[in-house]
């Protein structure tokens, strides 16, 4: 028995003596388990960037001894050191020497103000709850915003299709129209010699007759579908000579001839119909074709903000954004947009922070990355 | 998390942008055709007409009365018989004042009130002799008298055979006195004195004298032409100094060629340099130096001035003057000044030395010292128009402690106010300010707010209605409520030189008043000069009446009154323990007692970073030291070298504040790349390691009336090299900083004064001898400064966030001896903050070495202070390796210290010696 409890003793002992040499490093304060090799307790202190050795009772004496500041990460005594918070129960950071005993609590286990008037509380407990929450709620967002992305990118990559679709057959109209145009071209070039011929024929006989052919050549360009006999009558006869009237048969001579020539001088305002509808066409393709040019992601993610437009009042002023057109409120000289992880499409913020030079939070789904749910889940908690 | 940066440019940009430049480059530089020249200022040119020659005065011995303290002596005026009283004193301190006013006015003439902190004490003036061509009076001491001639009338002020000074030796005294109008038809009055009026004079009596009219505003001048006029001149005198505010060289220019410099109180937009004209600021004191003799002028008028300086040596080259001095010298170089003022009376302060400090401490004596400011407000402040709201001053802040740049006090400019109405907050973008002001509190930092003197007219605001209802507002000429145009629209201007309405103004500023105000709240007094748009010379119209007197009698006071309603405000508010701080534009003589003043709206120049060191060397000259000037640049933006070099000087300079204009972009430090962060960070941590010298100096200008920033001449009193020197300047006696003020400069010239000095960098410590020019290459990390071998500076070399993070840090002595191994210096410790130093509540020590020991020793007993502070180093710069060294304690105790020695410098670095900074103790180096 005695001896057993005398070899328990000894192992009891060994385990103190262990628990006291890993202790001595432990004391070392504002140090990272990472560092703690530089700083085994022996008779000297070797700076870690080598530059100095000095007496190791010199280590945290309140005395910058290493240029490298590493003497002293427990005080503010090196100016370009640094104190590692340990923050138990939420991250741990370094801060510069300068801010240990200045009286402002930074580290949230209180560590940095061991000497000090400020009475500091432990929070990191708490913090940490809160940035768990916080985290767990941000990565909730990225699931959301994450599932929305994707349900986006589906319903971009139908809109694409069918944009490309509906670019193709576009396309196809364009051409089939540009082919049309080029006959009606050919046709009012043709049509334009006939009239120049009809005029010059009809200015054959005397000025005035000519002159009132003109008029109904102009009044035919205007109705080219509804004129009769009788209106041809009416509009040539009192005009022609006060003394003969027009035979029908004459009239109807003069109908024919003129028919012939309108038909072919309608050409000429087809031909004007079918250039604005084509211009228009063009116009609608060359848009589109725009449209579809602008990097939309590789997913076509951001497709579905073109067009639309979001809002935000700020103070007494209402910022307009509408992604891949413009940005509305005053004369814009600059503006920067910030584009962030969340689940709904909105305008979150606005700042200006020069005159007239702004920088926008602006948050969709699409922007959330299968990146930071890893980076969450490495967080150090 | 994860940002995507998109930056969206409207077409309509680059338009936009041409259009701005080209209005910026229409509108840049000072449009002159705003304000007065002489000419345009009818007394001046009336005056300026006037040529030297025999003064129509002349002395009625016959009526001269000497007390024991005042002689009295009329003066009459041949020309038209106007009776003059001419009143000498002599003052304590060698001081003669000399005061000139009609013997019988038509009714009172201004005499400026609340300027001197007191009647100035006198001493007794005896008769040494007197004949009918005149008295010699004796000022006391050193066989210094004053010589009154009668006919005509000037004064020589003598020491032994030399004439130190004449008054009225040009013969350009001249009184306007005060008449009535003639076309009123009372003019029954004026018959006494004008009943030998010649011809000419009446023809005179015309254009400028009863209405002017300057642009569209016109001056009613209801008292008619009142000005006045006297000469000095300087025998021996080559340079003058001060009468600032001007941008301008620190030595003064002659005037003959252009017009005088003016002393005039203007709020000038975008103002040029290298010129005399007026600016925001006026302080009627000029100092003259010889190599033997300083002296100064202090002329107490707060109406519009102007000063000529001429000189006979002005128009010599180099050659010239060596020619003379070959000849045996044809004549003694001279210097003439003219002082021409709108109103008043002469009343002029004859400052007689003998030494620079000799005249600050004259001065001193008459219209007190720099005010002490808080330990925190000689940190560096960050100020723009504007921060924009709680969140931005919140990101600001936080981004000093990102970038592990220290700061003491941010700023916030008029858009902070709820629509330009001072004391109160915008709604929306500061609706929590307390919350605000306690986020800063609890990083141990501060804020400034700004309060303007005009008032917006609005009967829903609290500050406008009782000003109304009590009466105190400035009234125009018919006697209504004064009204002009400033930042709030129509605007009125509370009458500051009413006692009354400065006693409410500064019950204003009470915590339960000022809501959201809190102890870490400060103010900044802007537009006080008084700027009004719509006004003659963007100014208060000279017929405006603040009670009893026109602006024209008050004007240059107005800014002063405004600092010190404030900072007594900020003073009462504290229930008188807490020190204000109370930054101001517009200033006169006095204006040291209240705070600090700023260069104004200057712009972001190389040429504008220049001019700061002459601009506030002017001042610290006359008394006001906690200058500065807008860090970066107030207009324009810098480029990123020119901020880095202005940071680089501000950080050597006593009032430290970055500020930019509206329409720059953002330019807090860490804008311009890791490289500038970087650069900018080191000059303003310098600033903190030396911040108790800083603090020192402050003490001992408030204590003395010395400057802060000094120009090299004032120490090195007999060395002509220095008399010009203003592209460096020392810090009290021991710091001299050359700032790099060239773009892409490779290196400067810094002359070190002094042929027994020593001087030390005091980054490498090398060692350069004085009385020399020496050249040293820049890099951007250059900041050349030297340290006085024969100095002794205490530095705390733990940069924190604040100033107030770091007061119990402990101390590094650097002692950097001159070539007889000695070295002094001084370490004053006290709370920071509030007033107790005046109950003796600080620690101040001397700090010597010499025979190898360095003590320190109490050099005011009686006082009492305790401090956490200890010493943590001594550099020795400058010294041989010792055996040992150690420390001796009060009680007796005895240790050895390590130390390092640096052989290629000679520096001996002592590891924590540890005593309390307030303790008894020696060093002893074997």
């Amino acid at each position: 028995n005695k001896m057993l409890s005398s070899e328990m003793c000894i192992h009891i002992l060994v385990i103190v003596l262990f628990c006291c040499g890993s202790a001595d490093s432990r004391k070392v304060r504002g140090i990272s388990s990472s560092y703690k090799r530089f700083y085994r307790e022996k008779k000297s202190f070797l700076c870690i960037d080598g530059s100095k050795l000095i007496p190791f009772e010199q280590v945290n004496d309140d005395y910058c001894d290493c240029a490298d500041g590493s003497d002293e990460p427990g005080t503010s005594a090196c100016p370009h050191g640094r104190f590692y918070c340990t923050n138990l129960g939420f991250r741990p950071h370094y801060i510069p020497s300068s801010r240990v005993n200045d009286g402002i609590c930074d580290c949230c286990d209180a560590s940095d103000e061991y000497n000090s008037h400020a009475r500091c509380q432990n929070t990191c407990w708490n913090l940490g709850q809160r940035e768990r929450a916080y985290v767990e709620g941000q990565m909730r967002t990225l699931d959301e915003g994450l599932r929305l992305k994707q349900q986006l990118i589906e319903e971009g990559v139908l809109l694409w299709r069918e944009k490309q679709a509906q670019l193709r057959e576009l396309q196809q109209v364009a051409e089939d129209l540009q082919i049309k145009l080029e006959e009606h071209r050919r046709k009012k070039r043709e049509a334009d010699r006939f009239k120049e011929q009809t005029l010059r024929a009809l200015k054959g006989g005397d000025g005035g007759k000519s002159f009132h052919l003109k008029r109904i050549l102009i009044c035919l360009f205007c109705n080219p579908y509804s004129i009769s006999l009788d209106e041809v009558k009416a509009e040539v006869v009192p005009v022609h000579d006060e003394e003969r009237h027009l035979g029908d048969d004459e009239a109807m001579v003069r109908l024919k001839f003129l028919t012939i020539n309108i038909r072919k001088v309608c050409w000429v305002l087809i031909w004007l119909q079918c250039s604005t509808k084509s211009r228009r066409m063009f116009c609608f393709l060359s848009d589109l074709q725009k449209k579809l040019a602008i990097d939309y992601g590789t997913d076509w993610e951001f497709l579905f903000l073109n067009g639309q437009c979001y809002k935000l009042k700020v103070y007494e002023y209402m910022y307009t954004l509408c992604p891949f057109n413009h940005i509305t409120q005053k004369s814009t000289a600059g503006t920067e947009v910030t584009l962030t992880c969340g689940t709904e499409t909105a305008l979150r913020s606005v700042k200006e922070p020069s005159k007239c030079q702004y920088i926008m939070d602006f948050q969709t789904p699409v922007a959330c990355q299968p990146v930071l749910k890893q980076r969450g889940v490495h967080s150090e908690l | 998390m994860f940002q995507r940066h998109i930056t969206k440019r409207p077409k309509m940009a680059p338009v936009l942008v041409l259009w701005l430049a080209m209005c910026l480059g229409a509108t840049w530089a000072v449009d002159r055709g705003n304000f007065k020249t002489c000419d345009q200022s009818a007394f001046c040119k009336r005056q300026r007409a006037l040529k030297p020659g025999d003064s129509p005065y002349r002395a009625l011995l016959e009526t001269m009365e000497l007390t024991n303290t005042r002689l009295t002596l009329q003066l009459i005026n041949d020309n038209n018989k106007v009776r003059l009283l001419l009143e000498l004193y002599r003052l304590q301190g060698n001081i003669t004042r000399v005061k000139i006013n009609e013997l019988k006015p038509l009714k009172p003439r201004y005499e400026v009130p609340d300027v001197l902190i007191r009647d100035p004490p006198t001493e007794p003036l005896s008769v040494l002799s007197q004949d009918e061509s005149g008295v010699v009076l004796s000022l006391g001491v050193e066989s210094q008298r004053v010589i009154v001639s009668v006919r005509p009338f000037r004064l020589d002020i003598m020491e032994g055979h030399d004439v130190l000074m004449s008054l009225n030796s040009r013969g350009l005294l001249a009184f306007e006195h005060l008449r009535m109008r003639k076309d009123t038809g009372a003019q029954y009055t004026l018959v006494v004195f004008d009943f030998q009026a010649t011809k000419e004079e009446e023809e005179k009596a015309e254009e400028g004298m009863w209405e002017e009219t300057f642009k569209s505003h016109s001056d009613s001048k209801p008292n008619g032409p009142s000005s006045i006029s006297l000469d000095f001149s300087l025998p021996g005198v080559e340079h003058v100094y001060g009468i600032p505010e001007h941008a301008d060289d620190l030595k003064l220019k002659t005037t003959d060629n252009g017009d005088p410099y003016r002393l005039f109180n203007l709020d000038v937009f975008q103002y040029e340099l290298y010129n005399p004209m007026a600016l925001y600021g006026a302080v009627p004191v000029m100092l003259a130096h010889n190599a033997q003799r300083t002296t100064g002028i202090f002329w107490l008028n707060a109406a519009e001035t102007w000063v000529d300086i001429s000189s006979n040596t002005a128009g010599k080259t180099v050659f010239g003057k060596m020619l003379d001095y070959v000849q045996g010298s044809s004549e003694i170089p001279q210097t003439d000044v003219r002082w021409i003022s709108e109103s008043g009376i002469i009343d002029v302060f004859i400052m007689l030395g003998p030494t620079p400090k000799h005249v600050f401490s004259q001065y001193a004596s008459l219209t007190g010292t720099q005010s002490f400011p808080p330990l925190a407000s000689l940190g560096y402040h960050q100020c723009r128009w504007n921060y924009n709201d709680q969140e931005d001053v919140r990101s600001v802040d936080a981004g000093f402690d990102e970038y592990d740049i220290p700061y003491d006090f941010i700023w916030l400019d008029i858009e902070h106010t709820d629509g330009k109405r001072y004391f109160t907050w915008d709604p929306h973008k500061f609706a929590t300010p307390k919350e605000m002001l306690q986020g800063l509190m609890d990083k141990k930092r501060k804020m400034v707010a700004i309060v303007d003197p005009h008032i917006k007219i609005d009967s829903n605001y609290k500050i406008h209605n009782e000003i109304r209802s009590r009466g105190f507002y400035v009234k125009n000429k018919d006697g209504g409520d004064y009204e002009g145009w400033c930042w709030p629209g129509n605007a009125g201007y509370p009458d500051f030189t009413r006692a009354d309405m400065r006693a409410w103004w500064a019950s204003m500023f009470a915590y339960d008043q000022y809501e959201g105000s809190m102890e870490n709240l400060y103010t900044w007094n802007d537009m006080n000069e008084p700027s009004v748009f719509n006004g003659p010379e963007v100014t208060m119209h000279k017929d405006a009446v603040h009670g009893d007197w026109e602006n024209r009698d008050v004007h240059n006071l107005y800014g002063l009154y405004v600092q010190m309603a404030t900072a007594d405000g900020l003073v009462q508010r504290s229930g008188g323990v807490e020190r204000p701080f109370v930054l101001t534009r517009a200033f006169f003589a006095g204006s040291q007692r209240y705070g600090a003043v700023w260069t104004g709206d200057n712009a972001a120049e190389w040429d504008h970073l220049k001019i700061s060191i002459p601009m506030c060397l002017s001042l610290g000259l006359v008394g006001i030291s906690f200058c500065g000037a807008d860090v970066g640049g107030f207009f324009k933006s810098p480029t990123p070298e020119l901020l880095v070099r202005w940071y680089q000087t501000g950080a050597y300079q006593p009032f430290f504040r970055a500020h930019a204009h509206l329409d720059t972009p953002r330019r807090e430090p860490w804008l311009f790349g890791p490289e500038n962060t970087a650069l900018i960070r080191e000059a303003v941590r310098q600033r903190y390691t030396f911040l108790p010298y800083w603090y020192q100096q402050f003490y001992h200008a408030y204590r003395t009336g010395e400057p802060v920033m000094r120009p090299l001449w004032v120490e090195y009193t007999q060395d002509p090299a220095t008399f010009a020197v203003d592209d460096e300047f020392l810090i009290g006696q021991n710091l001299l900083v050359h700032p790099v003020t060239e773009e892409g400069a490779r290196g400067v010239t810094a002359y070190l004064p002094g042929k027994e000095e020593v001087w030390f960098d005091i980054h490498t410590f090398q060692k350069h001898n004085g009385a020399q020019n020496l050249y040293i290459p820049v890099t951007m990390s250059s900041i050349p400064v030297f340290q006085r071998g024969g100095s002794i500076i205490p530095r705390k070399m733990r940069v924190r966030r604040s100033s107030s993070c770091m007061e119990h840090d402990p101390y590094t002595l650097y002692a950097a001896l001159n070539a007889r191994g000695v070295a002094e210096g001084e370490l004053y410790i006290d709370d920071g903050h509030t007033f107790n130093y005046e109950k003796k509540e600080f620690i101040h020590r001397r700090l010597s070495f010499s025979n190898n020991v360095l003590s320190s020793v109490n050099l005011v007993p009686d006082s009492h202070f305790t401090t956490n502070s200890w010493i943590e180093r001594i550099v020795l710069i400058g010294s041989s390796k010792p055996a040992k060294v150690t420390l001796k304690t009060a009680d007796g105790n005895e240790s050895q210290l390590e130390f390092d020695f640096d052989a290629s410098m000679s520096v001996v670095t002592v590891r924590k010696p540890g005593m309390n900074a307030g303790a008894d103790w020696t060093v002893t180096l074997q």
